[in-house]
C-alpha cells in the first residue's frame, strides 16, 4: 500500500541551523491495517506523516503509494493524490469559526467539482453515521471537543479516501473522548480504510484497533516494529 | 535615443531575458547530465525541484519574448520620426547594420520559442517528466539564439544615430536594385494569389481533418510551415499593394500604422500563432506513444490543429476582406 525507501528529510540545508528530522527510513505499511508511528517529540513522526501524505517532499529517498511513486510527481499530480487518497486529522481540529459544522466538514469536497447538493448529501450522511446530525448547522465555535473531533472525522472522510492520516489525534482529548475516537477508527478499519497515526499516547498505541507500532527516535526506526 | 521609453523597456526586458536564459542554461546542462528518475538520491530530488522552477521561469520569460517581438516592431515604427528618410519601421531598422538581423533572429526565435512552450506544456502534463530531456536539449539549442538576439538588439539600439539619413520603405521594398528582398518585383500577382488561397485551403482543411479524425499530423505540420512561407511572399506580392492601394508599395511595416488601421498586427499575430500551433502538431507526433501522455497528447494536438486552422482562416479572411474593399485596380 505505502512503501518508503531510504527516506530522508532535512531542513535549512547548508545553513548553520541545518536539521535532519528523518534519517533514512525504509518502511512498508499494509493496506487495511492500523499503523502507529510512536516516539517522543522530535522523533520525526509528523515529518514522516507529512511526506507520506504528499504535503512535503523528502530530501532523498522515494515513497510509493498504491504502487505509484509520489516523490517525483509534479505538484499538480500530488494535489490530486492528496485530495483522493488521504484524509487528514490534525492535532488541532482547525475548524473555521463563523461557518457551520457542515460547511467546515464539506470543504475538502469543493475542488472535486461535484454539485453542492451531492456534497451536502454525503456530508449529512457522515454526520448521521457519527451521531452529530443535530449539530450540522451549528457554528464551529459552539461545538464541544468531542463534537469537533467528529466533525474533523467527517471532513477527513468527505472524499472517501483510502488512507486516514492522523497526527496526535488525541492530544487535546480527555480519556473518554480518546476512547470514543479510537472506536471511530475501529469502524473505519472495518470499512477497509488504512489508518496511519502518529502518537505518543499509550491509549492510541495500546489500542486493540492498532495492528502495528513503529517506534521512532531521532528520525530513525528504533528497535524494529511491534 | 536610447532614453525612448520603448527602447528602455526592450533593453531592460532583454537583460532580464538574457540573465534568466543564462541561468536556465546552466540548470539545463545539470539536468541533462545528472537526471535519473529511477534514483531517489538527494541530487535527483533537487533536480526535480529545479526543473519545476526552471520551466516555470522559462514559461514567463518566453511569454515575454513572444510579446516583445511585437514591441520591437512597434518601437522601430515609433522611432522613425528621428531619422531623415524613414517613413515607417522599415527605415528605422535600416539605420544601422543590426536592425534587420535582429528582426530576422527575433522572428526565428518567436517561432522556436512558441514551439518550445508547447513542448514544455506537454512535459508538465505527464507525471514522469516524459519530455524532460527533449525539451532541455531543444532549449540548449534555442538559448544561444535568444542570447544572440539580445546582443544584436542591444547593438542596434546603442548604435542609433539620429543624424543618419536612411531609406524609406519605398526604396527598401521595391523591384529596383538595393531592395532588401531581391526578385520580389518579379512575383506575378495572380499566380501568387492562386497559390496563397490554395495553400490556405489545404492547410486549414487538413487542420480541420486532423482535429476531427487525428490523421495526417506530419503533412498538416509541413503545410503549416508552407503556409507561413507562402504568406510572407504573398505579403510582398499582393497583400501589401492591396492594403496600401498602390501597386508599387510592398512594405510589410506600413500596415502596422494607424493610417491602415493597425491591420498588420492582427495579420501577423494570426499568421505567426497559427504557424506555431500547426508546426507544434508535427513536433509532438513522435511522442504519442509515451504512456503517461496517452490521455493528454491526442486531444492537445487536435486542439492545436483546430487553433492553427482557424488562425489561418482568420489571416486569409482579413486579407480577402481588405482586397474586397480596396480601391486598387490592376
Amino acid at each position: 500500500m505505502i512503501e518508503l525507501r531510504d527516506v530522508r528529510k532535512s531542513f535549512n540545508r547548508g545553513k548553520p541551523n541545518e536539521f535532519t528530522a528523518v534519517q533514512g527510513i525504509s518502511l512498508e505499511i499494509e493496506a487495511g491495517k492500523a499503523t502507529v508511528l510512536k516516539g517522543p517529540s522530535g522523533s520525526g513522526k509528523t515529518t514522516l506523516l507529512s511526506m507520506i501524505g504528499c504535503m512535503s517532499r523528502p530530501s532523498a529517498g522515494r515513497i510509493w503509494v498504491r504502487g505509484r511513486e509520489i516523490t517525483s510527481l509534479p505538484e499538480r499530480f500530488l494535489t490530486e493524490i492528496r485530495r483522493r487518497t488521504f484524509g487528514f486529522v490534525f492535532q488541532q481540529a482547525n475548524l473555521i469559526r463563523g461557518i457551520t459544522a457542515l460547511e467546515n466538514a464539506v470543504l475538502p469536497a469543493y475542488p472535486i467539482g461535484e454539485s453542492f447538493a451531492t456534497i451536502r448529501k454525503r456530508g449529512l450522511a457522515l454526520f448521521d453515521r457519527f451521531g452529530i446530525r443535530p449539530k450540522a448547522e451549528s457554528k464551529a465555535e459552539w461545538l464541544s471537543g468531542g463534537e469537533a473531533q467528529r466533525v474533523v472525522m467527517v471532513r477527513a472522510l468527505m472524499n472517501d479516501p483510502a488512507v486516514i492520516i492522523a497526527d496526535e489525534p488525541t492530544a487535546h482529548l480527555d480519556t473518554n473522548l480518546s476512547r470514543d475516537f479510537m472506536d471511530i477508527l475501529a469502524g473505519l478499519k472495518e470499512d477497509g480504510k488504512t489508518l496511519l497515526l502518529a502518537s505518543h499516547d499509550p491509549l492510541v498505541s495500546e489500542s486493540r484497533v492498532v495492528d502495528r507500532v513503529v517506534n521512532l527516535r531521532d528520525g530513525r526506526i528504533d528497535g524494529g516494529t511491534g | 535615443m536610447i532614453f525612448h521609453p520603448l527602447i528602455i523597456a526592450l533593453l531592460a526586458g532583454s537583460v532580464f531575458v538574457v540573465l534568466m536564459v543564462a541561468y536556465s542554461s546552466a540548470a539545463a546542462v545539470g539536468i541533462l547530465r545528472k537526471w535519473d528518475l529511477g534514483s531517489g538520491s538527494e541530487l535527483q530530488l533537487a533536480l526535480e525541484r529545479k526543473t519545476y522552477l526552471v520551466s516555470t521561469l522559462l514559461a514567463y520569460v518566453f511569454a515575454f519574448e513572444l510579446l516583445s517581438f511585437f514591441l520591437y516592431i512597434l518601437t522601430a515604427d515609433r522611432i522613425q520620426p528621428f531619422f531623415v528618410g524613414a517613413m515607417c519601421a522599415a527605415g528605422s531598422l535600416n539605420v544601422n547594420g543590426f536592425g534587420y538581423p535582429t528582426l530576422v533572429v527575433r522572428l526565428v526565435n518567436f517561432l522556436c520559442v512558441g514551439v518550445w512552450l508547447i513542448l514544455n506544456h506537454v512535459d508538465s502534463r505527464g507525471f514522469d517528466y516524459p519530455l524532460i530531456k527533449v525539451k532541455y536539449r531543444a532549449f540548449l539549442i534555442l538559448a544561444p539564439l535568444v542570447l544572440l538576439e539580445g546582443g544584436l538588439q542591444a547593438a542596434y539600439f546603442l548604435r542609433l544615430k539620429p543624424d543618419i539619413i536612411t531609406s524609406c520603405c519605398g526604396t527598401l521594398f521595391s523591384a529596383a536594385s538595393g531592395s532588401l528582398v531581391p526578385g520580389m518585383g518579379g512575383i506575378p500577382r495572380v499566380p501568387a494569389m492562386a497559390v496563397f488561397y490554395a495553400v490556405t485551403a489545404a492547410a486549414s482543411g487538413l487542420g480541420l481533418i486532423y482535429w476531427r479524425k487525428g490523421r495526417g499530423g506530419y503533412l498538416f505540420s509541413g503545410l503549416a510551415l508552407l503556409m507561413f512561407a507562402v504568406s510572407v511572399v504573398s505579403i510582398f506580392a499582393f497583400i501589401s499593394p492591396y492594403i496600401y492601394e498602390l501597386p508599387t508599395h510592398r512594405c510589410p511595416f506600413c500596415m502596422l500604422q494607424k493610417e491602415y488601421g493597425y491591420i498588420g498586427y492582427p495579420l501577423y499575430l494570426a499568421l505567426l500563432s497559427g504557424t506555431i500551433a500547426g508546426f507544434g502538431v508535427g513536433v509532438l507526433m513522435p511522442f504519442r506513444r509515451i504512456a503517461s501522455l496517452s490521455e493528454t497528447l491526442g486531444p492537445l494536438q487536435r486542439r492545436l490543429a483546430l487553433i492553427a486552422a482557424v488562425l489561418f482562416l482568420v489571416f486569409a479572411g482579413i486579407v480577402t476582406a481588405r482586397i474586397a474593399v480596396s480601391n486598387l485596380v490592376f
